[in-house]
């Protein structure tokens, strides 16, 4: 279980630059094998409190804590998965899904069954002698996933993942996230700002203040699993994005209001 | 991957036409203006092509390749241990920086009575120049390589519990390889050069020397010609750690 309490995170200034409160207050509680999207306008502290679960980033109040346990780092129990894909540009697909396991040390005949096997299940079998920049950004995004899976994290931290892939393969990759989910059940905190994909995919939605960053509503995802594809046409699918999409704009500075107006 | 290809057939025809304009431009020189140090091109090949079947040149070449190699595999050993040690800790950079800086733009021959002193007339002195011509740039190139690894990779390796010693090797070393292969070859042509200037400076053997004595006696056209055969073997130098840097690089292609 994540559990996240009256967290503070400021980022110092640089120079003549003052410093930036990124999160103030924060507080979330993930159950295992529940499935959270942090939902908010963009730099609201969604990417930082990422990091800080990952243990890649300190902060200044509050308590993190999974399983009872203050994060005072990167563990196995987690792993996570980048909007920028950060795949290793010099190593073929099958050395970078063993990344992690050879991190740690991992036999190489036992790292390289496993990766084969993940990457058959991101439906990538056949890649595996192929470079990062041979392949399209969705299937790097299938790389990077099979990656964060083979080292088989209970916790799955995913920041932004399909951020950067057009509209079509994006959604390609949402349904095969759900399928690999359902099978597999790991606790996921999914970084997104995209209202029809936290709708499509959370059991929550947690609906994020702008900076700096804090909690302003927690929506339960009403949809009972395993959930189909076809949710996207229900009506309560649509209403519930629609609802999203109001807290959102509302929470639009003014300056973006006005623009858009000219 | 063809595309590369395409471009490296392209490239390899422009430079030989290149070679045959500058080989033709330089011949026609030395017909037209017929000045005494710029003999035409195929007097010095035919010169060059004299050296190489006297048997006196292989003996000056194998006492240059030798100072070269002693002086080079050093350079390139400390080199990248102390590019290295910039590029990583910054109180190691700010240590040496203002040398590496000053002695990359100093005449490096302004060291040779101090080397003299040291090492003697001989191989010692030479080797030793060879070291000063390629050592900066090695360290050079390798700091920034090592600088300029990649902050998201960096991050990404620390998610997946990678030590600093792990990330240093799986993530800051590949992604240096670039800066630190190209600095290996402009190294290897300063050695080249480090090494004729050197024997011409103070040398009694060496392709360096060979071209002093021949300039005290006024014999434009064999040294032109053993310049020839110098420019050959840093092609040929170069080249072996450009095959090298093709190997390794071939992710890029």
């Amino acid at each position: 279980m994540i559990h996240i309490r009256g967290l503070r995170k400021v980022f110092p200034g640089v120079g003549h630059r003052p410093a930036t409160p990124a999160l103030e207050g924060f507080d979330l509680t993930v159950q295992d094998e529940e499935f959270v999207c942090l939902l908010g306008p963009s730099g609201c502290g969604k990417t930082t409190a990422l990091r800080i679960l990952g243990g890649l980033l300190r902060w200044e109040a509050g308590e993190v804590l999974i399983d009872g346990r203050t994060v005072t780092g990167p563990g196995t129990d987690r792993a996570m998965v980048f909007q920028n894909f950060a795949l290793l540009p010099w190593a073929d697909v099958l050395t970078n899904v063993a990344f992690g396991l050879e991190l740690r040390r991992t036999p190489s005949e036992g790292r390289r069954q496993t990766a084969k096997r993940w990457l058959e299940a991101v439906g990538l079998d056949g890649f595996e002698s192929h470079y990062p920049r041979e392949l399209s950004g969705g299937m790097q995004q299938r790389v990077g996933l099979a990656r964060a899976l083979a080292v088989d994290p209970k916790i799955l931290l995913m920041d932004e993942p399909f951020g950067s892939v057009d509209a079509q393969t994006r959604r390609v990759l949402q349904e095969d996230l759900v399928r690999l989910q359902q099978r597999d059940r790991r606790t996921v905190v999914f970084v997104t700002h995209s209202m029809e994909e936290s709708v499509r995919m959370a059991d929550r939605v947690v609906l994020m203040s702008p900076r700096p960053g804090h909690v302003v509503e927690t929506v339960d995802v009403p949809f009972p699993r395993p959930r189909s594809a076809e949710v996207r046409k229900d009506t309560a699918f649509v209403e519930l994005k629609e609802y999203l999409w109001s807290r959102l704009e509302a929470m639009q500075p003014p300056s973006e209001r006005e623009a858009r107006i000219r | 991957m063809a595309d590369r290809g395409r471009v490296g057939n392209a490239g390899w025809r422009s430079s030989l036409v290149a070679l045959l304009a500058g080989a033709a431009a330089w011949e026609l020189a030395g017909r037209l203006l017929r000045f005494s140090f710029l003999p035409p091109f195929s007097t010095v090949v035919g010169a060059s092509w004299e050296l190489i079947q006297s048997e006196a040149i292989l003996g000056h070449l194998s006492v240059s390749l030798v100072s070269l190699a002693i002086g080079f595999v050093p350079a390139v050993a400390l080199g990248l241990t102390l590019g290295a040690l910039m590029g990583r800790f910054q109180h190691v950079e700010y240590l040496f920086d203002p040398y590496l800086h000053a002695l990359l733009a100093t005449p490096n021959l302004i060291f040779v009575p101090i080397l003299f002193a040291l090492f003697g007339v001989g191989r010692g002195t030479q080797a030793a120049i060879v070291f000063l011509y390629a050592f900066f740039v090695i360290v050079s190139n390798t700091m920034a390589g090592v600088r300029a690894s990649d902050a998201g990779l960096m991050e990404m390796a620390r998610s997946f519990g990678a030590n600093r010693r792990q990330a240093f090797l799986t993530i800051v070393v590949p992604g240096a390889l670039p800066l630190v292969m190209a600095g290996l070859r402009l190294g290897m042509a300063r050695a080249v050069k480090g090494m004729i200037n050197g024997e011409m400076f103070i040398a009694l053997m060496g392709l360096g020397a060979l071209i002093r004595s021949y300039g005290g006696r006024f014999e434009a056209d064999k040294v032109l010609g053993v310049l020839l055969l110098v420019n050959v073997v840093a092609v040929a130098c170069v080249g072996l750690l450009q095959a090298l840097d093709r190997r390794l690089m071939r992710w890029a292609d």
